[in-house]
């Protein structure tokens, strides 16, 4: 082969290379987010196995809420604010009322700050990322459990999880 | 404004800054002081380094010119000197890290906030929450900026207290209190920035972040939306009033009683 | 080797096709530099004319011309042509018209493809300008396209992603042809260590090309299927995020940035030698430099986005390569310097320019340096700190080492002299505006204006009208410049051969203008 197609080869595989680098860095960003927990993203995946393992610490958990694109709901958390013990498993729930005649669809996604402790909050049972139907003028109650991880930062003293309920009416299907 | 007036601006900006805002504000927290002591020493080096090399190429445009007969030298290499002006500047990044690192850890610790401030960004005003005593509200560009800035208007913003920094809604903070500051958004990336209190983050729909201020002094402090959002981008100012901690008490008393509905 | 070169030529020894015909059809890499360089003025003066709108706008607090939604389409459409239709655009006519003869071939490796690469460039710009005149106006959501902002985007918003990925396509294929061209093509004896620098640099960028524009290109597809196509990457209720869009893009925009001036800086280190009568110092060492600056590229792009709430572990590193990046850098400006040193020089029209780069491109280093330090840079995000570096980088930065260029080589490519002291004029103009233009951005980013809005408080209104000057100053030379362009081209009196008595290189072994087909039969070079 000469050297001329044997840089054309190599620069054109290079070239489809780098392309496809850019969609292999969604899922590697995922990873990346998954293992530092960076920008508060939590565990995706529900925690199956649960070991309650009490310590004598206690945190602060505040719990906030915001509705995104301004939709037409009203979503609360019903605690805005607990102390619980680490390696505890704790209950509470936010409320979500449907304000139109219409049924809608409606996805929450949790951000936790400092983003560092993110994946010490272990989220047993949530309703992130799950699509609810909710009809119209319908107020819902969906629960979380979580358990804050025994390995949490020992300097952390408050932790604080918001969820934003976005309108997903119109999408095709979400996760 | 003369060419003499602006050097004296680059080369003494203290004596510039009250008067012709040219220079960084050094703020009223700890966040804002570290900036700005950070910034004004990577200032002065690199005035020194721009001294150092334009005098050197200066004086070379000034006598090694053909016109006065200078024949070129042949030297076109060293490895010696390669070394050394990689080594020099390398050192003084180091002398230049070691303090940027240690303001950005202080700056990124917002462990022990005593009050905890929600801000959402929304296209194109602000919305308050005060996590621990439940009060919300939106806050706008003020009715008088917002009528002025209209294309057309035929109003002379001079005229116009803080034109474009003023709103109808303020934060009040206290002073001398660690507060965290939560940023999210509502629909597109904004950003909360009050050049006196420091530090700048993105409000970002679906995610929370965080930053911190404690405010020594009292006063009134001005910013605006950090981030491309939309049309009004320019048009949705933030007000932060900072008044002595029992001040703060009874205004947030007197949000509670008042419960402003939302009002877009 | 010489086997290849003929059977690249084909057997033909007649002169170029005539009227419309020789510009759409050409293969030959000089006419193709030409229509790049010509192309890439009227794109200048687009852009330049969306700037003085934006300025105009500026000059006074208060909106007096221009709605804010019509605002950001200015001031997105004004990066997008300035970067990709001016400077880019230019630095690639001056690789067609350069690289071949500097390195002794007879055109570029791939002729018909890089006739294609250049016409892409009217079809995509059309398109690209065009979306100003629909009903929802162009893009507005910035040059960088951030979602969720970008995907609220009108009618504009495909064309945009269209333009782009046309945009990337004519770069990449240039750049495996300059790459092609240079790694096969050289005259024997020319060793990669004995190229003229100006190859180097052109080599190294190439490679920044063809790594990063495919990542734009993955970048804005995910965009547009956000937008159409059910996809979830940057909407957080899918488990999406809108900084992860950063991050791809800016993984792709911070090599751009030095895709947007390494050229220059091989253009600098060419005249600097030439005027200064004296080798370039350390020509081993700014090889090295320039192969450093663009690995590190890679690994500084989240100093784009410092404020996106980025883990502390990942604000100090980003913070520690991009520091580390100034010094390749400052490597390069003590190398030149010392070429100065000690050199025998006259101040023609292209030295000016490149003296007037070494020390305004500083400056804007300085500013970038300042960038850098993580606790600094949240007070000057998103402000007109931030614009005053770039502006400073690519103005007296690369635009300065373009029209270096050009004053540099023009007369060998047409054969006929510019005027000097018209083109000292133009220099001496350019200089000062560019100064007054940008210099106050500095102030006014300090004091607290942020970037990409339409109307200011009333403390920023001073420097913002000395702004303004500056720039409508700044585009009125620029008339000036293509007076001295069209007087050259209508002169009878012809050039040497080797116009500049300091200059060296084998373009400067060919007449005043080249012949149509040079270097059919390679040169030796010992």
């Amino acid at each position: 082969m000469s050297s001329f197609k044997k840089t054309y080869l190599s620069l054109t595989f290079f070239t489809i290379f780098m392309f496809s680098f850019s969609y292999m860095l969604v899922p590697l960003y995922d990873i990346f987010c998954e293992i530092t927990g960076l920008n508060g993203k939590t565990n995706q995946e529900r925690v199956l196995v649960v070991n309650e393992n009490p310590s004598e610490r206690f945190v602060t958990v505040k719990f906030t809420s915001t509705v995104a694109n301004s939709a037409p709901f009203t979503f609360e958390p019903i605690d805005r604010e607990m102390v619980v013990q680490v390696g505890k498993i704790y209950n509470t729930f936010y409320t979500l009322t449907n304000n139109t005649t219409s049924v809608k669809h409606a996805t929450a996604s949790p951000s936790v700050v400092p983003h560092e402790d993110a994946e010490y909050f272990k989220k047993i049972e949530c309703f992130c990322f799950s699509q609810q139907q909710i009809n119209g003028l319908e107020t819902k109650e969906l629960p979380l459990q979580f358990i804050i991880d025994n390995e949490l930062d020992n300097d952390t003293r408050t932790l604080i999880l918001s969820y934003t309920m976005f309108n997903t009416t119109d999408q095709i299907g979400s996760k | 404004m003369r060419i003499s007036n602006i050097l004296l601006m680059v080369i003494f900006p203290t004596a510039a800054l009250a008067e012709w805002e040219t220079n960084m504000p050094r703020g009223v927290t700890p966040t804002s002081e570290v900036a700005y002591d950070l910034h004004m020493l990577i200032f002065y080096i690199t005035v020194v380094i721009g001294i150092v090399v334009f005098g050197a190429m200066l004086y070379s445009i000034l006598y090694h010119r053909k016109s006065l007969g200078h024949k070129p030298a042949k030297f076109h290499e060293s490895t010696k000197v390669e070394i050394i002006w990689t080594v020099i500047p390398f050192i003084i990044l180091v002398g230049m890290a070691v303090p940027a690192t240690k303001a950005l850890i202080m700056m990124e610790d917002t462990r022990d906030s005593e009050i905890t401030l929600k801000v959402t960004g929304y296209q194109w005003m602000w919305q308050y929450e005060y996590l621990e005593d439940n009060v919300t509200f939106f806050s706008k560009i003020a009715d008088e900026s917002n009528a002025a800035r209209r294309l057309g208007s035929g109003v002379d913003v001079t005229t116009v207290d803080n034109y474009l920094r003023d709103v109808d809604h303020a934060v009040v903070l206290p002073t001398n209190t660690k507060v965290r500051i939560l940023l999210t958004a509502n629909d597109v990336i904004h950003a909360w920035w009050v050049p006196e209190l420091g530090g700048k983050k993105d409000a970002i729909p679906g995610y929370v972040n965080e930053i911190w201020v404690d405010i020594k002094e009292p006063g009134t402090y001005r910013g605006q939306c950090a981030e491309l959002c939309g049309k009004d981008h320019g048009f949705m100012p933030i007000v932060v009033h900072a008044v002595s901690k029992p001040e703060y008490y009874k205004w947030v008393g007197i949000q509670k009683t008042n419960r402003v509905a939302k009002n877009k | 080797m010489s086997t290849d070169i003929d059977k690249l030529h084909d057997d033909h020894d007649h002169g170029p096709s005539s009227g419309i015909m020789r510009w759409i059809t050409t293969t030959n890499h000089k006419d193709i530099g030409t229509m790049y360089l010509w192309f890439s003025l009227i794109m200048f003066f687009i852009g330049g004319l969306m700037a003085l709108v934006i300025r105009a706008e500026l000059f006074q607090p208060g909106l007096q011309l221009v709605i804010p939604g019509f605002f950001n389409q200015m001031t997105t459409m004004h990066a997008l042509v300035m970067i990709f239709g001016a400077v880019m655009p230019a630095f690639v006519g001056l690789a067609n018209w350069q690289l071949p003869i500097m390195i002794g071939a007879p055109d570029m490796a791939l002729p018909r493809l890089n006739n294609w690469s250049f016409w892409i460039l009217p079809f995509a710009f059309t398109m690209m300008l065009s979306t100003l005149f629909m009903e929802s106006g162009g893009p507005a959501a910035g040059w960088t396209l951030y979602p969720p902002l970008s995907l609220q985007g009108g009618d504009s918003f495909p064309f945009t992603i269209l333009a782009i990925h046309m945009l990337g396509v004519s770069s990449i294929l240039g750049a495996i042809n300059v790459i092609a061209t240079i790694l096969n093509m050289r005259a024997p004896g020319m060793t990669l260590m004995k190229m003229p620098i100006f190859v180097w640099t052109w080599l190294i960028t190439a490679f920044l090309l063809i790594a990063s524009m495919p990542v734009l290109a993955g970048a804005v597809t995910m965009l547009l299927t956000d937008k159409f196509f059910g996809t979830m990457f940057f909407t957080a209720s899918g488990g999406g995020d809108p900084v992860m869009f950063q991050h791809i893009f800016w993984f792709f925009g911070h090599p751009e940035v030095y895709i947007l001036i390494l050229p220059a800086f091989g253009i600098v280190s060419t005249i600097i030698p030439a005027f200064s009568r004296k080798r370039l110092f350390g020509y081993d060492s700014m090889v090295y430099a320039t192969a450093s600056i663009a690995l590190l590229s890679f690994i500084v792009w989240a100093h784009h986005m410092f404020t996106v709430g980025m883990p502390l572990a990942g604000e100090i590193f980003f913070m520690f390569t991009t520091m580390l990046i100034a010094i390749p850098t400052g490597v390069k400006v003590f190398n030149w310097v010392a070429t100065m040193w000690r050199g025998s020089m006259t101040f023609e029209t292209p030295m000016l320019f490149a003296i007037a780069f070494i020390v305004l491109f500083t400056i804007g280093g300085f500013s970038g340096l300042m960038l850098a330090m993580v606790p600094a840079d949240f007070q000057y995000h998103d402000t007109y700190f931030v614009v005053a570096h770039f502006h400073y980088v690519l103005v007296p930065g690369a635009v300065f080492a373009i029209m270096a260029a050009v004053y540099y080589w023009l007369p060998k490519w047409t054969g006929k002299m510019y005027n000097e002291g018209l083109g000292k004029l133009h220099f001496w103009l350019t200089t000062i505006f560019v100064n007054l233009t940008f210099f106050p951005m500095h102030f006014v980013g300090l004091a607290g204006m942020p970037r990409r809005i339409p109307d200011y408080a009333v403390q920023f209104a001073d420097f913002n009208a000395i702004a303004s000057v500056g720039a409508f100053g700044f585009g009125l030379s620029q008339l000036l410049f293509v007076y001295i362009l069209f007087n050259t081209l209508k002169k009878d009196v012809t050039a040497e051969d080797k116009v500049w008595d300091g200059a060296e290189g084998l373009e400067w072994t060919l007449s005043s203008p080249p012949p149509y087909h040079s270097f059919e039969k390679a040169p030796k070079v010992d």
